[in-house]
Protein backbone atom coordinates (compact mmCIF):
# COMPACT_ATOMS: atom_id res chain seq x y z
CA UNK A 1 0.00 0.00 0.00
CA UNK A 2 1.33 3.61 -0.28
CA UNK A 3 2.63 5.74 2.44
CA UNK A 4 0.22 8.35 1.38
CA UNK A 5 -3.01 6.04 1.56
CA UNK A 6 -1.49 4.44 4.99
CA UNK A 7 -1.48 8.43 6.63
CA UNK A 8 -5.46 9.01 5.13
CA UNK A 9 -6.79 6.02 7.10
CA UNK A 10 -4.25 5.91 9.92
CA UNK A 11 -4.62 9.85 10.35
CA UNK A 12 -0.87 10.46 10.15
CA UNK A 13 -0.09 14.04 9.40
CA UNK A 14 3.13 14.79 7.17
CA UNK A 15 5.98 16.61 8.48
CA UNK A 16 8.47 15.45 5.58
CA UNK A 17 6.36 14.25 2.10
CA UNK A 18 9.35 13.45 0.86
CA UNK A 19 8.13 10.07 -1.69
CA UNK A 20 4.38 10.12 -0.33
CA UNK A 21 4.25 6.84 -3.21
CA UNK A 22 6.61 4.86 -1.02
CA UNK A 23 5.22 1.29 -0.81
CA UNK A 24 4.72 0.19 2.65
CA UNK A 25 4.80 -3.97 3.04
CA UNK A 26 4.87 -3.67 6.84
CA UNK A 27 5.91 -2.23 10.19
CA UNK A 28 8.49 -1.84 12.75
CA UNK A 29 7.96 -0.61 16.44
CA UNK A 30 11.22 0.47 18.17
CA UNK A 31 12.58 3.41 20.41
CA UNK A 32 16.44 1.61 20.12
CA UNK A 33 18.01 2.98 16.77
CA UNK A 34 20.25 -0.39 17.18
CA UNK A 35 17.78 -2.76 16.93
CA UNK A 36 16.69 -1.00 14.16
CA UNK A 37 19.99 -1.52 12.18
CA UNK A 38 19.81 -4.53 12.91
CA UNK A 39 16.26 -5.99 12.66
CA UNK A 40 13.93 -3.24 10.74
CA UNK A 41 13.08 -4.48 6.67
CA UNK A 42 13.20 -2.44 3.99
CA UNK A 43 9.89 -0.46 3.49
CA UNK A 44 8.52 -1.23 6.88
CA UNK A 45 6.73 2.10 7.99
CA UNK A 46 8.76 2.61 11.43
CA UNK A 47 6.99 3.84 14.71
CA UNK A 48 9.26 5.23 17.37
CA UNK A 49 9.55 7.58 20.10
CA UNK A 50 13.15 8.49 19.35
CA UNK A 51 13.88 12.14 18.04
CA UNK A 52 17.87 11.76 17.67
CA UNK A 53 18.99 12.79 14.56
CA UNK A 54 20.67 9.40 14.04
CA UNK A 55 17.05 8.21 13.14
CA UNK A 56 17.07 9.90 9.59
CA UNK A 57 19.99 7.93 8.93
CA UNK A 58 19.09 5.03 10.67
CA UNK A 59 15.80 5.15 8.43
CA UNK A 60 17.36 5.50 4.88
CA UNK A 61 20.02 2.85 5.71
CA UNK A 62 17.50 0.49 6.33
CA UNK A 63 15.35 1.87 3.44
CA UNK A 64 12.78 2.19 5.65
CA UNK A 65 9.61 3.61 3.68
CA UNK A 66 8.96 6.29 6.27
CA UNK A 67 9.04 7.62 10.12
CA UNK A 68 5.91 7.81 12.43
CA UNK A 69 6.21 9.78 15.81
CA UNK A 70 3.73 8.33 18.29
CA UNK A 71 2.18 10.10 20.61
CA UNK A 72 1.99 13.04 18.68
CA UNK A 73 5.70 13.53 19.29
CA UNK A 74 7.60 16.18 17.29
CA UNK A 75 11.18 16.35 16.30
CA UNK A 76 13.30 18.73 16.57
CA UNK A 77 14.29 21.30 13.20
CA UNK A 78 17.44 19.58 12.48
CA UNK A 79 15.59 16.45 12.05
CA UNK A 80 12.81 17.68 9.63
CA UNK A 81 15.96 19.79 7.79
CA UNK A 82 17.99 16.22 7.80
CA UNK A 83 15.16 14.26 6.56
CA UNK A 84 14.28 16.69 4.16
CA UNK A 85 17.70 16.83 2.36
CA UNK A 86 18.15 12.71 2.84
CA UNK A 87 14.46 12.15 1.33
CA UNK A 88 12.78 10.56 3.95
CA UNK A 89 8.99 10.62 4.71
CA UNK A 90 8.20 11.73 8.09
CA UNK A 91 5.24 11.73 10.20
CA UNK A 92 3.17 12.29 13.08
CA UNK A 93 0.71 10.00 14.75
CA UNK A 94 -1.57 11.80 17.17
CA UNK A 95 -2.47 7.90 18.90
CA UNK A 96 0.42 6.28 20.92
CA UNK A 97 2.45 3.53 19.33
CA UNK A 98 0.30 0.75 20.32
CA UNK A 99 -2.72 2.46 18.60
CA UNK A 100 -0.67 3.16 15.68
CA UNK A 101 1.15 -0.17 15.01
CA UNK A 102 -2.42 -1.74 16.00
CA UNK A 103 -3.92 0.11 13.13
CA UNK A 104 -1.24 -0.24 10.70
CA UNK A 105 -1.49 -3.74 11.40
CA UNK A 106 -5.17 -4.20 10.47
CA UNK A 107 -4.97 -2.47 7.46
CA UNK A 108 -1.85 -3.71 6.12
CA UNK A 109 -2.99 -7.30 6.97
CA UNK A 110 -6.70 -7.36 7.23
CA UNK B 1 55.10 8.84 35.97
CA UNK B 2 53.90 5.77 36.99
CA UNK B 3 50.48 3.34 36.96
CA UNK B 4 47.29 4.50 38.86
CA UNK B 5 44.31 2.48 39.48
CA UNK B 6 41.15 4.32 38.65
CA UNK B 7 37.52 4.13 39.23
CA UNK B 8 35.15 6.61 37.42
CA UNK B 9 31.63 5.08 37.97
CA UNK B 10 30.73 3.93 41.36
CA UNK B 11 27.06 4.58 42.56
CA UNK B 12 26.33 4.81 45.88
CA UNK B 13 23.39 5.42 48.53
CA UNK B 14 22.04 8.19 46.58
CA UNK B 15 21.25 6.07 43.33
CA UNK B 16 18.02 4.53 44.11
CA UNK B 17 19.06 1.26 42.46
CA UNK B 18 22.22 1.63 44.83
CA UNK B 19 22.45 0.02 47.81
CA UNK B 20 22.27 1.79 51.24
CA UNK B 21 25.63 -0.12 51.98
CA UNK B 22 26.97 2.79 49.60
CA UNK B 23 27.73 5.60 52.05
CA UNK B 24 30.77 7.77 51.26
CA UNK B 25 32.59 6.26 54.17
CA UNK B 26 32.00 2.70 52.75
CA UNK B 27 32.76 3.73 49.69
CA UNK B 28 36.52 5.36 50.15
CA UNK B 29 37.08 1.95 52.32
CA UNK B 30 36.13 -0.55 49.66
CA UNK B 31 38.20 1.80 46.97
CA UNK B 32 41.91 2.08 49.29
CA UNK B 33 40.97 -2.19 49.95
CA UNK B 34 41.23 -2.45 46.03
CA UNK B 35 44.05 0.02 45.34
CA UNK B 36 42.27 2.76 43.55
CA UNK B 37 43.91 6.06 43.45
CA UNK B 38 41.51 8.04 41.41
CA UNK B 39 37.90 8.03 41.86
CA UNK B 40 34.27 9.47 41.16
CA UNK B 41 31.08 8.72 42.55
CA UNK B 42 28.53 9.06 39.84
CA UNK B 43 24.87 8.57 40.77
CA UNK B 44 21.74 8.78 38.21
CA UNK B 45 21.70 12.66 37.48
CA UNK B 46 23.23 13.47 41.05
CA UNK B 47 26.56 13.69 42.32
CA UNK B 48 26.55 15.24 46.00
CA UNK B 49 27.66 12.66 47.89
CA UNK B 50 30.88 12.76 46.28
CA UNK B 51 31.29 15.53 48.64
CA UNK B 52 31.51 13.73 51.25
CA UNK B 53 33.90 11.41 50.11
CA UNK B 54 36.05 13.72 49.44
CA UNK B 55 36.41 14.85 52.85
CA UNK B 56 36.46 11.45 53.58
CA UNK B 57 39.06 10.31 51.61
CA UNK B 58 41.65 13.52 51.70
CA UNK B 59 43.04 12.30 48.32
CA UNK B 60 43.28 9.43 49.61
CA UNK B 61 42.37 8.38 47.23
CA UNK B 62 41.71 11.32 44.77
CA UNK B 63 37.86 11.74 44.71
CA UNK B 64 36.58 13.57 41.65
CA UNK B 65 32.89 14.84 41.16
CA UNK B 66 30.62 13.10 39.01
CA UNK B 67 27.34 12.43 37.62
CA UNK B 68 25.69 9.65 35.59
CA UNK B 69 23.09 11.74 33.28
CA UNK B 70 20.51 9.92 31.26
CA UNK B 71 19.32 12.14 27.98
CA UNK B 72 16.26 12.50 26.36
CA UNK B 73 17.02 9.85 24.34
CA UNK B 74 17.65 7.54 27.67
CA UNK B 75 21.83 7.50 26.63
CA UNK B 76 23.96 7.87 30.03
CA UNK B 77 27.02 9.45 30.23
CA UNK B 78 29.33 9.85 32.72
CA UNK B 79 30.10 13.41 33.61
CA UNK B 80 33.13 14.05 35.63
CA UNK B 81 34.31 17.47 37.23
CA UNK B 82 37.43 18.62 39.07
CA UNK B 83 35.69 20.69 42.00
CA UNK B 84 32.30 20.78 43.61
CA UNK B 85 31.25 23.84 42.94
CA UNK B 86 30.53 23.06 38.95
CA UNK B 87 29.28 19.30 39.50
CA UNK B 88 26.48 20.85 42.21
CA UNK B 89 25.33 23.84 40.24
CA UNK B 90 24.79 20.92 37.24
CA UNK B 91 23.15 18.75 39.61
CA UNK B 92 20.56 21.56 41.02
CA UNK B 93 19.83 22.49 37.41
CA UNK B 94 19.00 18.95 36.19
CA UNK B 95 16.71 18.07 39.18
CA UNK B 96 14.82 21.26 38.37
CA UNK B 97 14.27 19.82 35.06
CA UNK B 98 13.22 16.18 35.83
CA UNK B 99 9.80 14.95 35.79
CA UNK B 100 7.69 15.63 38.90
CA UNK B 101 7.67 11.94 39.94
CA UNK B 102 8.29 10.99 43.20
CA UNK B 103 10.56 7.86 44.12
CA UNK B 104 8.89 4.49 45.93
CA UNK B 105 11.50 3.72 48.39
CA UNK B 106 9.79 0.32 48.46
CA UNK B 107 9.48 -0.14 44.66
CA UNK B 108 13.25 1.52 43.35
CA UNK B 109 15.44 1.86 46.74
CA UNK B 110 16.09 5.03 48.87
CA UNK B 111 17.72 8.00 47.92
CA UNK B 112 20.19 9.76 50.56
CA UNK B 113 22.73 11.89 51.02
CA UNK B 114 25.11 10.48 53.85
CA UNK B 115 27.86 12.71 55.28
CA UNK B 116 31.00 11.87 56.56
CA UNK B 117 29.59 10.60 59.96
CA UNK B 118 27.45 8.13 58.64
CA UNK B 119 24.14 10.74 59.17
CA UNK B 120 21.34 11.03 56.54
CA UNK B 121 21.54 14.16 55.50
CA UNK B 122 19.00 14.10 53.25
CA UNK B 123 16.42 12.55 50.76
CA UNK B 124 15.92 13.48 47.29
CA UNK B 125 12.29 13.30 46.92
CA UNK B 126 12.36 12.70 42.69
CA UNK B 127 12.80 9.92 41.20
CA UNK B 128 16.72 10.08 39.80
CA UNK B 129 15.95 7.46 37.54
CA UNK B 130 14.09 9.59 35.40
CA UNK B 131 15.76 11.13 32.14
CA UNK B 132 16.47 14.68 32.20
CA UNK B 133 14.30 16.17 29.58
CA UNK B 134 17.67 17.33 27.42
CA UNK B 135 18.91 16.06 24.34
CA UNK B 136 22.62 14.25 24.45
CA UNK B 137 24.27 17.41 22.52
CA UNK B 138 22.45 19.91 25.75
CA UNK B 139 23.74 17.85 28.27
CA UNK B 140 26.99 17.53 26.64
CA UNK B 141 26.98 21.45 26.22
CA UNK B 142 26.21 22.02 29.67
CA UNK B 143 28.59 19.46 31.14
CA UNK B 144 31.50 20.94 29.33
CA UNK B 145 30.42 24.27 29.19
CA UNK B 146 31.16 23.89 33.35
CA UNK B 147 34.09 22.36 32.86
CA UNK B 148 33.11 18.55 32.84
CA UNK B 149 34.69 15.64 30.64
CA UNK B 150 31.96 13.70 29.23
CA UNK B 151 32.28 9.86 28.51
CA UNK B 152 29.30 7.54 27.31
CA UNK B 153 28.61 5.17 30.11
CA UNK B 154 29.03 1.36 29.14
CA UNK B 155 28.14 2.65 25.45
CA UNK B 156 27.53 -0.90 23.71
CA UNK B 157 25.08 -1.69 26.45
CA UNK B 158 21.42 -2.12 26.15
CA UNK B 159 19.84 0.24 27.22
CA UNK B 160 21.69 3.15 28.08
CA UNK B 161 24.59 3.07 26.38
CA UNK B 162 25.24 5.93 23.10
CA UNK B 163 25.85 2.93 20.55
CA UNK B 164 22.99 0.17 21.70
CA UNK B 165 20.63 3.24 21.83
CA UNK B 166 21.74 5.56 18.82
CA UNK B 167 23.37 2.97 16.64
CA UNK B 168 26.17 4.73 15.94
CA UNK B 169 28.24 8.16 17.44
CA UNK B 170 26.15 11.21 16.37
CA UNK B 171 28.33 14.53 15.59
CA UNK B 172 31.13 15.50 18.03
CA UNK B 173 34.47 13.81 19.24
CA UNK B 174 33.33 10.80 21.54
CA UNK B 175 37.79 10.50 22.46
CA UNK B 176 36.97 8.00 25.49
CA UNK B 177 34.08 5.92 26.08
CA UNK B 178 33.89 3.63 28.74
CA UNK B 179 32.49 -0.26 27.92
CA UNK B 180 30.45 -2.36 30.70
CA UNK B 181 32.69 -4.35 32.43
CA UNK B 182 31.64 -7.83 30.65
CA UNK B 183 32.90 -6.44 27.21
CA UNK B 184 35.24 -8.31 24.96
CA UNK B 185 36.79 -5.33 23.25
CA UNK B 186 37.56 -7.69 20.30
CA UNK B 187 34.02 -8.85 19.84
CA UNK B 188 32.71 -5.17 20.94
CA UNK B 189 35.02 -3.86 17.77
CA UNK B 190 33.55 -6.07 15.59
CA UNK B 191 30.40 -4.88 16.47
CA UNK B 192 31.24 -1.20 16.57
CA UNK B 193 33.95 -0.66 14.23
CA UNK B 194 33.74 3.11 15.02
CA UNK B 195 35.10 2.30 18.34
CA UNK B 196 38.63 1.52 17.08
CA UNK B 197 40.78 4.62 17.28
CA UNK B 198 38.78 5.86 20.78
CA UNK B 199 40.54 5.91 24.37
CA UNK B 200 38.74 2.73 26.02
CA UNK B 201 37.93 2.79 29.56
CA UNK B 202 36.07 0.32 31.91
CA UNK B 203 35.30 0.85 34.78
CA UNK B 204 33.46 -1.02 37.86
CA UNK B 205 29.67 0.98 37.60
CA UNK B 206 29.14 -0.64 41.58
CA UNK B 207 25.85 -0.53 42.96
CA UNK B 208 27.19 -2.66 46.14
CA UNK B 209 30.31 -2.60 48.09
CA UNK B 210 31.91 -5.91 46.86
CA UNK B 211 31.61 -4.74 43.30
CA UNK B 212 34.19 -1.61 43.80
CA UNK B 213 37.38 -3.24 42.28
CA UNK B 214 36.16 -5.85 39.85
CA UNK B 215 36.65 -3.28 37.12
CA UNK B 216 38.83 -0.26 36.46
CA UNK B 217 41.23 1.29 34.29
CA UNK B 218 44.94 1.37 34.88
CA UNK B 219 46.64 5.34 34.29
CA UNK B 220 50.24 5.68 33.63
CA UNK B 221 50.71 9.65 34.79
CA UNK B 222 52.63 12.15 37.20
CA UNK B 223 49.68 12.06 39.54
CA UNK B 224 45.94 11.22 40.25
CA UNK B 225 44.43 14.17 39.23
CA UNK B 226 41.43 15.48 36.88
CA UNK B 227 43.87 17.94 34.46
CA UNK B 228 46.44 14.91 34.09
CA UNK B 229 43.14 11.83 33.26
CA UNK B 230 42.31 14.57 30.60
CA UNK B 231 45.96 14.26 29.16
CA UNK B 232 46.15 10.84 29.25
CA UNK B 233 43.00 10.28 27.44
CA UNK B 234 44.54 13.27 24.50
CA UNK B 235 47.59 10.68 24.95
CA UNK B 236 49.79 13.54 25.66
CA UNK B 237 53.56 13.44 27.00
CA UNK B 238 53.62 9.24 27.34
CA UNK B 239 50.91 9.23 29.67
CA UNK B 240 48.99 5.79 28.65
CA UNK B 241 45.29 4.27 29.27
CA UNK B 242 44.84 0.45 30.06
CA UNK B 243 41.52 -0.90 30.59
CA UNK B 244 41.45 -3.83 33.02
CA UNK B 245 40.36 -7.16 31.22
CA UNK B 246 36.83 -7.98 31.23
CA UNK B 247 34.98 -9.46 33.55
CA UNK B 248 33.60 -13.48 33.46
CA UNK B 249 30.61 -13.61 35.30
CA UNK B 250 27.99 -11.65 37.58
CA UNK B 251 26.50 -10.55 34.76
Amino acid sequence: MKLREVAEKLGLEFLVAAAPEAEVEGGYVSDLLSDVLANAQPKQLWITHQRHLNVVAVAKLRELSGVVFARGIRPGPEVIQKAREEGLNLLISPADAFETAGRLHRLLFP
Amino acid sequence: MRWFRADLHIHSALSPCGSLAMSPQRIVEEARKAGLSLIAICDHNAGENGVYARRIAREFPVVLMGMEIQTSEEVEILAVFPEEEACLALQEELYALLPPIPNDPELFGDQVVVDENEEIVRTVDKLLLSPVPLSLEEVVRRVEDRGGLVIPAHVDRVPGGLLGVLGFFPPGEWRAVEVSPWTELSEALKIWPELGGRVILRFSDAHYPEEIGRAWTDLFLREPSFSELLLAIRGEGGRQVRPSPPLKEGR
